[in-house]
């Protein structure tokens, strides 16, 4: 039985890796609210933003700040190339929607593929933004960067509110949303909006793979887990819902946490990946959409 | 016609042009037989797909489902068949039934909830049970050796009559190859195999002809499993070694490669693109580390361009043939 301070310290484990999959579930509300698509390569945005970053900053000496500011556009373009290269053509040629879903897994596997090739197996990592640490508050130790990732996830997501509140870019993306035919009809270039959607949606993926490096590492392969974790967190959440992403993130962080305390590291996926079976069957619209209400007609 | 595209129900009677290809997959196990071992390995390669996507594309095809976690039961049908018979001495023949009853146990307790489930969430759901059991296979390592792998599987064989050189086996998969479509073909034009049709078509309308869609559903599942599961007990079979690589995301892609390229929801296409999509890496040497970046390309290509992959040709050719037909 773990006790009192193993629990609090994978509880604020939890939080930290859970704002990263609340992050990486925005994405994937962001393109499917726009397209109705659901994007399975969501995940290699995270590992392409570690990777970036790791690559700038050590091989190329830039400063973190810098390689920040570059990393971000340049994994925005890649899903600008996804959704231009494969996922526009396919929609303009009716494409059913398991051929779309394979095409994204497909692309995230050749993505994984081309940067195993150019950049090695290796596992990267670059140190904390602040040296030091980490605080020690009781016998629980708080690493520096779990404040970096909840203020940046904090900015983040008020950056997002209003972005979706107040520009116009952002309400045309809602009003895609809600009817992309009336959308359509009212002059909003829903097109145009996918190609939005889906960098907006990388950048998240790449802010998140940025945040998340230094507290563990990055690899080719690191996309998959991260893709998956992301989309239990939009699932928990109710599929569309960025707030509800947010908090099924964190709440599938901190029960991720408590299942490598309970269970060994080792089945951390396995875990979580029963928390999205069983909410698929038994909530099929979000833990927070209260019980027993009908499964949403996909 | 404006049926689901890619479902069509053949007329039933043997035409010459129906022989044509179990005769090439003849002429190509035979064609292994006089090349070294190493295209014979290639070609085992291509028939063990074979069998998997022909399992997947009664899911896929027939019924209009989407499972991207079919390579679960394969790892059971690998993994069961090399540990029966490395550790505990079992038939492989036997091994392979028994594995393939497991299987499709499991696919019914999975599929009952699953497959209620549609678009994106029954592929998130299937992609997750693919990847909970290739987590297993690595996490529980005193049944499964984890990235070690498992080795030492003896070859195929029945009551101590081994097939010992690899094409002896090659022949053995050319015939289950064969035998696994003669068996889907049979199905589907069955009562069943209209069945599966009519769901793909449109699920409202099969239920008002009285098709019970849940259990027909499960019922393709089930069959996919098997021939999934029995695909995997050969690999291990065949190659001796086994480790949770095998069974991982990169299989469930290439196996989508092979079912998009020959044509989803035919016979045959399955076989075809299992041969092309496992013969082209080994003609264009230089692809040898490219491999997968080939087969995801491959893969992107055929979705955007011909989603009916090459069968879409051969539909072209018999639209003619009905059209003559009609006028005669």
């Amino acid at each position: 039985m773990p006790n009192a301070v193993e629990f609090l310290q994978s509880v604020v484990n939890g939080i930290g890796v859970g704002l990263i999959y609340g992050l990486v579930g925005i994405g994937f509300c962001v393109i499917y609210n726009a397209s109705g698509i659901v994007n399975f390569a969501q995940g290699v945005f995270v590992m392409l933003g570690g990777m970036v970053c790791q690559v700038l900053l050590a091989q190329l000496g830039i400063p973190l700040v810098l390689a920040v500011a570059l990393t971000i556009p340049l994994v925005a373009i890649s899903g600008m190339i996804m959704e231009l290269a494969i996922v526009r053509p396919m929609m303009h040629r009716g494409a059913t929607l398991f051929a779309i879903i394979l095409a994204t897994l497909a692309a995230q596997i050749m993505i994984e593929r081309i940067v195993l090739l150019t950049l090695g197996d290796r596992p990267r990592t670059f140190s904390e933004f602040t040296p030091g640490g980490p605080l020690k508050i009781g016998d629980v130790a708080i690493g520096y960067q779990l404040f970096w990732i909840l203020g940046c996830g904090a900015f983040l997501v008020l950056l997002l509110w209003l972005f979706f509140t107040r520009t116009r870019t952002g309400r045309a993306l809602r009003a895609c949303s809600q009817n992309r035919e009336a959308a359509q009809l009212l002059g909003i270039p829903v097109s145009h909006m996918m190609l939005v959607a889906f960098a907006l949606s990388a950048a998240l993926g790449a802010v998140a793979g940025i945040l998340v490096t230094p507290t563990q590492y990055t690899a080719y392969n690191v996309g998959t887990p991260f893709g998956v974790n992301g989309f239990i967190a939009a699932i928990i959440g109710g599929f569309g819902r960025a707030g509800g992403a947010l908090a099924g993130g964190l709440l599938l962080g901190v029960l991720q946490a408590l299942a490598i305390v309970a269970l060994g590291a080792g089945f951390k996926n396995v875990a979580a990946l029963s928390v999205l079976l069983v909410v698929l069957l038994l909530f099929p619209n979000g833990l927070f959409a209260g019980f027993g209400s009908k499964a949403k007609a996909h | 016609m404006t049926s689901h595209a890619t479902i069509s129900i053949e007329p039933v009677g043997v035409r010459w042009q129906s022989m044509l290809p179990p005769l090439a997959v003849l002429a190509l196990a035979g064609l292994g037989l006089l090349s070294s071992d190493y295209v014979v390995t290639v070609l085992g390669f291509a028939f063990i797909y074979a069998i998997f996507c022909t399992g997947l594309n009664f899911f896929m095809g027939y019924t209009g489902q989407a499972s991207f976690g079919q390579s679960a039961f394969a790892a059971i049908g690998g993994y069961g068949s090399a540990i029966l018979c490395a550790d505990y001495g079992w038939e492989p023949l036997l091994a392979l039934l028994f594995t393939m009853a497991i299987s499709g146990v499991a696919a019914v307790f999975v599929g009952y909830p699953t497959l209620r489930l549609r678009g994106h969430y029954l592929a998130m759901a299937t992609f997750a049970l693919g990847l909970i059991v290739y987590e297993i296979s690595i996490e529980w390592t005193s049944l499964t050796q984890g990235y070690m792998g498992y080795s030492g599987v003896p070859p195929l064989g029945i009551a101590g009559f081994d097939l010992v050189t690899v094409k002896q086996q090659l022949v053995a998969l050319a015939v289950v190859a064969l035998f696994g479509v003669f068996v889907a073909a049979r199905l589907r034009q069955s009562r069943f195999g209209r069945a599966l049709a009519s769901i793909a078509g449109s699920e409202p309308a099969a239920r008002a002809l009285g098709v019970d869609i849940a259990r027909y559903k499960l019922i393709a599942f089930v069959i996919g499993a098997l021939y999934a599961s029995a695909a995997g007990s050969l690999f291990a079979h065949f190659v001796g070694f086994i480790s949770p690589e095998v069974f991982g995301v990169t299989m469930v892609v290439q196996s989508f490669a092979m079912l998009y390229l020959g044509g989803i929801g035919t016979m045959w296409g399955p076989t075809i693109g299992a041969v092309i999509v496992s013969v082209l890496p080994e003609a264009l040497r230089g692809l040898k580390e490219m491999q997968d970046i080939a087969y995801t390309a491959i893969l992107i290509f055929i979705l955007i361009f011909a989603p009916r992959g090459l069968a879409g040709l051969s539909a072209l050719f018999k639209r003619d043939r009905a059209q003559t037909r009609e006028g005669a």
